[in-house]
């Protein structure tokens, strides 16, 4: 694919919290151009006196929905591009952004499965373009969804995942809570390991298409795990999170 | 130096995605799926896989098998410095006529 990668004026259209520390974005763009789910975008920030911040953002929407796109951004205690984007951004804001940028981590249906999606925290978010792209395609590709998360409330699309989950297209979701569980959790309340791993792959048998997303030490810790297991480690893909305060 | 592990601040990692605008800059092309070789254990990886560092004055990949520095970039107000030395070969895909 050659083109230039063209800053551009995005509008902000919407601002949609998703839990305390995570809000959603919808950015339209006056030259959208479909992505890959899996893809990102740069933000890019100027101050008057002209320094300037730029960060890549995961895109959160599917490529079905056209001329915008919605980023999923996690407040960082010293983010100096998402406390920005979360206490000063309002409706109708512009920003700089270019995109979308990326063709290691992503999924389109085309590639088929069956599918493994590993997430810590906010590493959900590219996840979540791909299940949105495979619910926008009518797929029905076996995918399972392992989303990692400190408590109930830091679980980001909760509600859009149970409704995904449970229109019965294929789609399983497994919650881990690692720091607090509600009363009566049924889930997983430990950090993700190897036990964990092996109940959640087990009907995909041995070489589904794996994509993990989160801070670095989870990423590690479910790819090595995930090679222990016997999976083929060309079929894992990892994108890694800056530090984001901890691990989930 | 003579120890990798106090080398590596591995909580600041991030990888090959990480640089993907930047490597756009550079080549005019997608380059994160686009595969490399390690030029001290051989490892062939895509750019997108490789360990990234970005919390410097300049970008450094590493390669994810033996953690050799492949890539470096550093951004100038006028210019882009890319050193490659440690990796054999990068690929550029011809866009498709």
């Amino acid at each position: 694919m050659k083109r230039p990668l063209e800053w551009q004026i995005a509008t902000v259209k919407a601002i949609k919290p998703e839990t305390p520390k995570v809000k959603t974005f919808t950015l339209t763009l006056p030259n959208w151009m479909p992505h890959r789910a899996g893809q990102h975008y740069d933000v890019r920030l100027t101050a008057p006196d002209g320094y300037q911040a730029q960060r890549s953002y995961s895109i959160a929407s599917e490529p079905e929905r056209s001329g915008e796109i919605d980023i999923t951004v996690e407040r960082l205690e010293d983010g100096e591009v998402s406390s920005y984007l979360h206490d000063v951004l309002v409706p109708g804001d512009q920003i700089e952004a270019r995109g979308p940028i990326g063709g290691y981590f992503v999924w389109e249906a085309s590639m088929g499965g069956p599918l493994l999606l590993i997430a810590g925290g906010s590493g959900v978010v590219p996840l979540m373009a791909m299940i949105r792209h495979r619910a926008a395609a009518g797929s029905t590709i076996p995918t399972r969804l392992l989303d990692s998360s400190r408590t109930r409330e830091d679980v980001i699309y909760w509600d859009e995942l149970e409704k995904l989950r449970t229109a019965g297209a294929g789609l399983e979701v497994f919650h881990t809570l690692t720091r607090a569980q509600p009363p009566g959790w049924t889930g997983y309340s430990r950090r993700i390991d190897n036990q964990i791993l092996s109940e959640v792959i087990k009907p995909l048998g041995k070489s589904p298409q794996t994509f993990i997303c989160g801070p670095t030490l989870l990423v590690e810790a479910a790819a090595n795990g995930l090679v222990q297991i016997g999976v083929k480690s060309s079929q894992v893909r990892t994108e890694r999170f800056g530090p984001s305060g901890g691990t989930s | 130096m003579d120890d990798v592990e106090n080398d590596m601040n591995r909580e600041l990692m991030l990888d090959g995605n990480a640089v993907a605008g930047m490597l756009h800059d550079i080549f005019a092309s997608e380059m994160t799926a686009s595969p490399t070789e390690c030029a001290n254990c051989g490892n062939v990886s895509e750019l997108g896989g490789l360990l990234a560092f970005t919390q410097a004055p300049g970008a450094v990949l590493r390669c994810p098998a033996c953690e050799n520095v492949m890539v470096r970039i550093v951004e100038t107000p006028n210019a882009i410095y890319l050193d490659a030395r440690g990796a054999v070969y990068l690929r550029l895909q011809r866009p498709k006529s």
